[in-house]
């Protein structure tokens, strides 16, 4: 027992090699912002990271577990799209109207994503397709609704996004709760299990009998309600909803998963790693802000990231 | 050599019917398409109205021609939209007169060409997968041409890139005959060629193509190289077509390229279809767009009906397995 145990150490090391070094990237651009700003050592700037990072983080919580069973979600950017500009656009300033309304934004964001599962079930087309036909689908609709920001909020509603407790952001705090549940969920929960199965090996999977509709109903039913999250999230912070909200959500939420170590080919990785995929874009695009890069740099560097990450983490498997 | 046509029969009964009909039924749905259009309203089959689809037909069909080769390569190429404005802001970027053509044609076509070899150096040799890459090649040339734009573009477009996106001989407009052109040059290269063969074995079967001795890697990056070519070309061809340039000129066109070759039996599982089904998905789907705006429906039905379109399409073709 005793002899096996430095061997598993250092299998397990080299299988988080991605994780440590997003971890090292880190630290050495927090010291990097430390060197080139006072303001940005302050405690409200790493605080501001933390609020900025819940939206991304929402989104790809649900893109990570899609992205585990093989597939992907390139709907999300539409429907937190429509979502967000469905939420000002029925709240509209009425406080009595905002519990109902967060309620069934949640439930038709899970009720696309069981959609997106369906015809990928039933029609037998690869999940990209799929989620792409629905991502315009979704724009058509958002746009027939409204061709521009829609209702209005109440000024309460934005606690979600600025409020605190314990002199720390809601939502950074939500996140770490729910990231943390979703990581016990795919650790212990047998479904969790079936998650990385159908992704590692999907053949092998059906073979033994495992239950392939049920893992990408609960996938894509999962990454529509994480959808309808970031969407209410969004709707607090900029106070209104607009047809183009999720827009960059799609390149965006898939950048921190694979940053994190998760196979685009499926089966490895975790929620873990896009976490910190998570935090490192955020402070990337703070440290960026701080050194006064254009937002038109900003979106090259996020390019770069991606094409850097996906390069050094080789797939050796089918591609999607 | 090895016989494509003899590889695809040997896929079964269950769907040599399905792909013995499907070479008739896009032909077939195009002219009832038309014909349906035309008695809804009367209008659609003016000469103004044709004339103005067949010049809209020509930059998405160039599109296509490359499209095909890298879906047949079992990837896809969502740069193309990306290609396609930055070849348009660079058609602005001179004086605006004839004598910048030359140079504006070979900035262009380098810059499809360059972004063709990053997509394909990190498809084969990185294994990323197509759709990652071509998005993150997007992501970057959309940055790199508003930091050369500063977000607004101005200036003009040469008089011959207006004369070949918008003119008209005898009633065929100059864009559809480069169309033709294009279409048969690499149709042929496609369908005859070794190389085309290459293509075919190496989208249907890598580790056929593997035993075969033939250079996959090459074939592919060769493939992206022919797309993002192809797509500077459309952008400079589109870029007379509109007329003014903004940063998003040939928005939606990656999304439009690979439905209308998924509709025209590209497979997106490679090895599958030819340029000439693509060319009809193409037509199509211009009909399709075409009558939208003509039955006085909402323009967003466009979007919502390419969405429907792509997944059925590919629902259509699907192999079975297991």
């Amino acid at each position: 027992m005793t002899a096996l145990a430095p061997i598993r150490l250092s299998s397990r090391l080299r299988a988080n090699q991605g994780v440590l070094v997003v971890a090292a990237l880190l630290v050495i651009l927090l010291i990097f912002g430390a060197f080139i700003s006072d303001r940005f050592r302050t405690t409200s700037n790493i605080l501001n990271i933390f609020e900025q990072s819940t939206g991304l983080a929402l989104v790809s919580l649900g893109q990570t577990l899609a992205i585990l069973t093989g597939g992907i979600d390139l709907s999300v950017g539409s429907m937190i799209s429509l979502l967000s500009t469905l939420t000002s656009g029925l709240i509209a300033g009425k406080v009595s109207m905002v519990l109902p309304v967060a309620i069934g934004i949640l439930l038709l964001g899970l009720l696309i994503g069981i959609c997106n599962g369906l015809l990928i079930i039933w029609l037998r087309v690869h999940p990209l397709i799929v989620t792409l036909g629905m991502s315009a689908v979704l724009q058509g609709i958002v746009l027939l609704y409204s061709l521009g920001p829609a209702g209005s909020v109440p000024p309460s509603f934005n606690f979600l996004a600025y409020g605190k407790v314990l002199g720390l952001p809601i939502g950074a705090v939500f996140i770490l709760v729910l990231f943390l549940l979703v990581a016990l969920f795919l650790r212990y929960a047998r479904l969790g299990r079936y998650i990385y199965a159908v992704g590692d090996d999907e053949v092998g999977a059906r073979l033994m009998g495992l239950p392939r509709a049920r893992v990408m109903l609960t996938v894509y039913g999962f990454s529509g309600f994480c959808c309808g999250l970031t969407a209410i999230y969004l709707t607090s912070r900029f106070s209104v909803g607009q047809p183009y909200t999720g827009l960059n959500y799609t390149l965006a939420s898939i950048t921190p998963v694979v940053v994190g170590g998760t196979l685009l080919s499926g089966g490895k990785g975790g929620v873990f790693g896009t976490l910190l995929g998570v935090y490192l874009v955020s402070l990337i695009n703070n440290v960026l802000n701080f050194m006064d890069v254009s937002t038109h740099y900003q979106l090259i560097a996020q390019g770069l990231i991606v094409i850097a990450a996906v390069s050094i983490y080789v797939e050796k498997k089918k591609r999607v | 050599m090895v016989d494509v046509s003899q590889a695809s029969g040997a896929e079964g009964p269950a769907i040599s019917m399905r792909s013995r009909l499907s070479p008739y039924a896009l032909p077939i749905f195009l002219i009832a398409l038309i014909a349906v259009s035309g008695i809804v309203s009367p209008a659609f089959l003016s000469t103004s109205n044709i004339s103005n689809m067949l010049l809209q037909v020509a930059p998405l069909g160039i599109v296509v021609i490359g499209q095909a080769f890298v879906i047949i390569l079992r990837g896809l190429d969502l740069s193309v939209s990306s290609v396609m404005a930055t070849a348009a802001v660079i058609a602005t970027g001179f004086s605006g007169q004839n004598s910048d053509v030359l140079s504006i044609l070979l900035i262009a076509v380098g810059i499809g060409i360059a972004t063709g070899l990053v997509n394909g150096w990190l498809v084969t040799k990185r294994s990323v997968s197509p759709f990652l890459a071509t998005l993150a090649t997007m992501i970057v040339l959309q940055g790199f041409r508003f930091a050369y734009t500063q977000g607004a573009p101005s200036g003009n477009v040469p008089p011959l890139f207006r004369l070949i996106g918008s003119a008209t001989w005898h009633g065929v407009p100059y864009n559809m005959m480069l169309l033709v052109v294009l279409a048969i040059v690499f149709g042929v290269v496609l369908a005859k060629s070794r190389f085309g063969r290459e293509v075919y074995i190496t989208g249907g079967s890598p580790t056929t193509a593997r035993l075969l001795g033939i250079n996959a890697d090459r074939v592919t990056i060769i493939g992206y190289v022919i797309s993002g070519a192809l797509a500077a070309i459309a952008g400079l061809v589109l870029s007379g077509y509109v007329g003014i340039v903004d940063n998003w000129v040939g928005r939606g066109f990656e999304l439009d390229s690979i439905v209308a070759a998924v509709m025209g039996g590209i497979s997106l599982s490679g090895g599958q279809g030819g340029i000439l089904g693509g060319l009809f998905g193409a037509a199509i789907l211009v009909v399709v767009f075409n009558a939208v705006l003509l039955f006085g429906l909402p323009v967003q039905l466009q979007i919502i009906i390419k969405g429907m379109v792509i997944v059925l399409a590919a629902a259509f073709y699907v192999r079975r397995r297991i």
